[in-house]
């Protein structure tokens, strides 16, 4: 089973994302598949916040911020996992410097494919990424390649899953599918 | 009329065209602030917008002079309502009477879909 959980920043999309998982996996492995690339410290702080919050719920943390389906080999494909988030692994694709902002748009196509493909592989899969099409704003190029590029991950992820979730301010809105597991 | 609307590249236009059986050549899309209404679908609505209060043009006035030519079409515009209030007096315009506008076609459409990530919610 694949669950798609989007939404804006800051609405409890992640806590959905684990909690989902856990009863997904019924006491078996569940893995969580670690995504950011830390680049300061911010980012490392961010990375403690979630570490800890995720304490004690049993999960096996992967890292894995390319190319997701090398981390197959890594893992039990029977069990569950949860991949938090598209939006992090889409950055790491598509700039493969972050120091700069030079874009490998074939990398960020394959990746869409990839995560299909990795959510047929495996048993079950949790999936987060972000809504960020709904503002009025003028962005410059390269943003409104990766806004496309995530758009495209999105639409393709909904389409493959079972269920779609939107969570507004810890509230889940169903798009396609039930949230009973 | 049919109203299509969501954020960006969430397919709305790939929606209007297999639910409506639209071609590319019934699809106007927006650039300035007139709009071609003998295609059955029109775009990008909120271009239509922008260009407006770049001309000084009131965009629902237009569409209410209009009405007769668009009361079958299928009309697609974007969803700019989410973020933060844009600190650019011409973006917050834009979104404000793009939202205005939305809300009056909505009131006049027989039909209102919202596209999130390719999937339809119906509204109305």
């Amino acid at each position: 089973m694949t669950i798609f959980i989007t939404g804006g920043a800051k609405n409890g999309k992640s806590s959905l994302a684990q909690d989902l998982a856990v009863a997904m996996a019924k006491g078996k492995p569940h893995y969580y598949i670690a995504t950011m690339i830390p680049c300061d410290e911010e980012d490392h702080e961010r990375i403690k916040n979630h570490v800890a919050d995720r304490a004690g719920l049993g999960f096996e943390t992967v890292e894995c911020g390319r190319n997701i389906l090398s981390c197959l080999d890594r893992v039990d494909p029977n069990g569950t996992f949860l991949l938090d988030s598209a939006t992090a692994l889409l950055l790491n694709e598509l700039f493969p410097d972050p120091t700069s902002c030079e874009m490998d748009v074939k990398a960020a196509q394959r990746c869409a494919d990839d995560l299909v493909t990795f959510a047929k592989a495996v048993n079950n899969l949790v999936i987060v990424s972000d809504y960020i099409y709904s503002d009025a704003a003028r962005y410059d190029e390269v943003t409104e390649v990766y806004r496309k590029c995530l758009a495209d991950i999105d639409r393709n992820l909904a389409q493959v899953s079972d269920t779609v979730l939107e969570v507004c301010a810890g509230n889940i809105c169903v798009y396609k599918g039930d949230v009973l597991v | 009329m049919d109203l299509i609307i969501g954020g960006a590249y969430q397919g709305k236009l790939d929606y209007a065209k297999e639910k409506h059986s639209i071609q590319d050549t019934d699809v106007f899309t927006c650039q300035g602030c007139e709009i071609d209404f003998t295609k059955p679908c029109i775009n990008h609505i909120e271009e239509f917008v922008l260009a407006c209060i770049r001309a000084d043009v009131d965009p629902i006035l237009y569409f209410k002079k209009h009405w007769e030519d668009w009361r079958h079409s299928v009309l697609i515009c974007m969803d700019l309502s989410c973020g933060v209030v844009p600190l650019e007096a011409e973006m917050r315009q834009w979104r404000n009477l793009t939202g205005k506008l939305c809300q009056y076609l909505s009131r006049e459409a027989s039909s209102v879909t919202r596209i999130f990530c390719g999937l339809e919610q119906k509204l109305k």
